[in-house]
């Protein structure tokens, strides 16, 4: 384990994070500790998200009951309702490092935004697939531009906006201020996701899950939280293992550096 | 006439879709974070 | 003089707010575009133009519902209601399978001068009400079905896919 000696190795503005050390947020935000604290946690995160998202799938596809309405094609909900939650909650969490990013400089949060990005547009993707695979047996169409289809739709956009803006300028400080303000600005259509069906008249149904209670019944519901556990698991795992992939390759490029001026 | 469509091409899809994102993402990311620290432990080295 | 990062605190927490307030004005203002269909009280209260396509939706009215097979086209006709008005809709094609009496549905069409909505296009709408076939069953026996969850099962229910 490098991790245990690299103070003093890393890039000048992680170093600069490290000497902030007020509070708690300056505390995890610091590169060294989260890889320390990240690296032995990352794998049995990734087997217990493996884990879950397996036993979600597979009770949603095989053991589940068919639907009074809408029969066995109700079972992609076990893909799709996950997929949906994570690439919005996925958009939160890149919108708070955002916010990290402009107001405190945390180093941290902009490898975070960085990494968030092409996982979050993966689920999104998964997301609007799947949901249209829904939409042609049971409503007649694989896609409507109804409120709910075309904000999610955005959603996606604004991740692969923020991917090619965060990657796309010559200066790497550069690219994280415009692609945390892309990732501010697109906040507003989370809650125009969430309201769209309760908002304007949708194709889409209505949110079955409300803080007021679910009209799924149980034997569905619990395969539908398994699976979701599962995905928001696995978008922990994977995003925490690129970051942890990012430092060590920003740290191996500053010390290749270093010992490229050692020799000159 | 309604139309009776077999629901199990779509669920299939679907699952499809979603199982090889997973595993393909995985895959990924972990060929990454390990070329990663192969890379560091070799810079460390020099 | 305030710190540099209180300062971006409060400005970026500024310009958020404007934005958002600006995003709901206009959502406010575009509100009517934004929605994707019309109910029926909406379309007998100020019925648009003849010939001119929107979509109409609602549910389909229990009890309307009449085929008529000519040669190899199938033309069916119901009445979409929203519980306070119908509009009649004739509509010639392949439904979706979720298509039934009580059943929601979302039409794109137009009306015609005899104030019959003349669809092109027939979409199911469902509910958000999931649940096994047997229970849903046994909730129509005990008397406690809720129309908010769809259709009923059983034989009124022309759509319940098998």
């Amino acid at each position: 384990m490098q991790s245990k000696q690299d103070a003093g190795k890393l890039p000048a503005r992680m170093e600069l994070g490290r000497r902030r050390q007020s509070g708690w947020l300056h505390y995890f935000a610091n590169p060294g500790r989260f890889v320390r604290f990240a690296r032995p946690v990352l794998p049995w995160l990734a087997a217990v998200s493996a884990l879950l998202t397996v036993t979600g799938m597979v009770w949603g596809y095989v053991f589940a009951p068919a639907d009074f309405q809408q029969g066995n094609a109700a079972r992609i909900m076990y893909v799709h309702v996950p997929a949906a939650w994570v690439s919005m909650s996925g958009y939160a969490t890149l919108a708070l490092c955002s916010f990290f990013s402009l107001v405190w400089r945390h180093p941290l949060a902009d490898i975070a935004a960085e990494e968030i990005g092409p996982v979050g547009a993966g689920f999104t993707f998964v997301c609007l697939v799947s949901g249209a695979l829904w939409g042609r047996p049971t409503w007649g169409t694989y896609w409507v531009w109804d409120a709910r289809l075309t904000s999610v739709l955005i959603l996606f956009f604004l991740y692969l906006g923020h991917i090619a803006l965060v990657r796309g300028f010559e200066s790497r400080e550069r690219g994280y201020r415009a692609g945390a303000i892309l990732a501010l600005a697109g906040v507003v259509n989370l809650p125009i996701i969430v309201f769209s069906v309760q908002w304007w008249n949708t194709l889409h149904q209505g949110n079955s899950i409300s803080l007021s209670g679910s009209s799924i019944y149980p034997s569905m519901l619990y395969p539908l939280l398994v699976s979701t556990l599962g995905f928001y698991l696995s978008f922990v795992s994977l995003v925490l293992a690129r970051m942890l992939a990012a430092i060590m390759e920003r740290k191996t490029s500053s010390l290749l550096l270093a010992n490229a001026e050692h020799d000159a | 006439m309604i139309q009776h469509l077999d629901p199990w091409t779509f669920i299939n899809g679907a699952y499809a879709v979603s199982a090889l994102f997973l595993a393909g993402a995985s895959l990924l990311a972990w060929r990454r974070l390990r070329r990663a620290s192969a890379h560091l432990t070799q810079a460390e080295g020099l | 003089m305030l710190k540099p990062k209180t300062r971006r605190l409060y400005l970026i927490s500024a310009l958020l707010l404007g934005f958002g307030g600006a995003t709901a004005f206009m959502l406010v203002g575009f509100s009517s575009s934004l929605t994707y269909f019309l109910s029926p009280r909406q379309v007998v209260a100020h019925a648009p133009p003849v010939g001119e396509t929107f979509r109409l939706g609602g549910i389909v009215e229990t009890g309307t519902i009449q085929a008529t097979q000519s040669g190899e086209s199938l033309t069916t006709r119901f009445d979409v209601t929203d519980g306070q008005a119908s509009v009649p809709v004739v509509y010639t094609g392949i439904l979706p399978d979720l298509f039934g009496a009580g059943q929601g549905v979302v039409t794109i069409g137009a009306m015609t001068p005899g104030g019959v909505f003349h669809a092109k296009e027939v979409l199911a709408k469902h509910g958000s009400t999931y649940m096994p076939r047997d229970v849903a069953e046994a909730l129509k026996k005990a008397g406690k079905w809720n129309p908010k969850f769809g259709p009923a099962p059983g034989p009124d229910a022309l759509g319940s896919s098998s």
